[in-house]
């Protein structure tokens, strides 16, 4: 959806209407990123300044907004390079196959029916995913944020991602199974669901 | 009879994410389809991971920005050159 700027995005130039058309889920992603506000418009703000600079480059016709996230990734990156080459590690890494569905059936949760994670998720609510979707390791973070949110394809995450489709691939496979124990975990934190009960080493 | 009978359960699951996000072939997509038919076990786990991924997906796209951003961050930039040019 276009946002409202006050004015006919028709009057706009080129650059105005393409960039305003996917601002506002550049915003999104910014904020997934950096999990700040400040730092989600900062973000935006210096891809949109680096792409409206190298706007000549982009081809008319072609994907601007994947070609938008290419720059905000890399903008992110850039910010932050020295965090990015630490080595990740996560309670999440070792999530199992179809995780909230084995733990829903035995917390009670419907598993079966028309929409039978709607439960959950609902009382989950959207904040709690955001927070689910902030726990992953950053290069998991990303790539499932692009997919949640944006509904790229493999393809237009691996060009803004600048890697190949097979490595997309296998960072969303992982990264839907921790994004799976993440919410669960939220879920057993906030009361959602009941936590197991500690084993009595006695 | 599907290639993919109720001994296959582990191959069909291997494309669980392919058959949720579209990327599998027609053929591929006709032999998921036959043994979902025939397995009740893998319907329920595929339907319950469809259900998952959606409505993480619906959740998600609620979100939105300040309502002024665009404005405010287009407003810091200098005139606009055509793409391309």
């Amino acid at each position: 959806m276009t946002p409202d700027l006050g004015f006919p995005v028709t009057e706009l130039s080129s650059f105005e209407s393409l960039f305003a058309a996917c601002a506002a889920s550049a915003y999104g992603v910014a904020m997934r990123l950096t999990r700040s506000q400040a730092d989600a418009e900062d973000l935006v703000q210096d891809a949109a300044f680096l792409a409206h600079r190298g706007f000549a480059s982009f081809m008319p016709g072609t994907n601007f907004r994947a070609w938008f996230f290419k720059i905000l990734l890399n903008s992110y990156y850039s910010s932050r390079r020295r965090e990015r080459s630490r080595p990740v590690t996560s309670d999440l890494d070792d999530t199992p196959d179809l995780y909230i569905y084995a733990r829903s059936g035995e917390a009670g949760f419907p598993t079966q029916g028309p929409d039978p994670a709607a439960q959950l998720l609902d009382k989950l609510g959207t904040e709690r995913i955001v927070t689910a979707i902030n726990r992953l390791p950053e290069e998991y973070r990303i790539v499932a944020t692009l997919y949640f949110m944006e509904d790229l394809s493999y393809e237009e995450i691996a060009q803004a991602l600048q890697c190949p489709v097979g490595t997309v691939r296998s960072r969303l496979h992982r990264g839907r199974k921790m994004l799976q124990k993440a919410l669960w975990q939220i879920a057993e934190e906030d009361g959602i669901v009941r936590q197991p009960a500690l084993q009595d080493n006695a | 009879m599907s290639r993919l009978d109720r001994t296959n359960c582990e191959e069909a699951f291997r494309r669980l994410d392919d058959f949720l996000d579209h990327r599998l072939t027609p053929e591929e997509l006709r032999i998921i389809e036959e043994h979902l038919e025939v397995c009740a076990w893998c319907t329920r786990e595929f339907n319950f991971e469809a259900s998952l991924l959606h409505g993480v997906k619906r959740k998600l796209r609620q979100l939105e920005a300040p309502p002024d951003i665009v404005a405010r961050i287009l407003s810091r930039l200098p005139r606009t050159p055509e793409a391309g040019s």
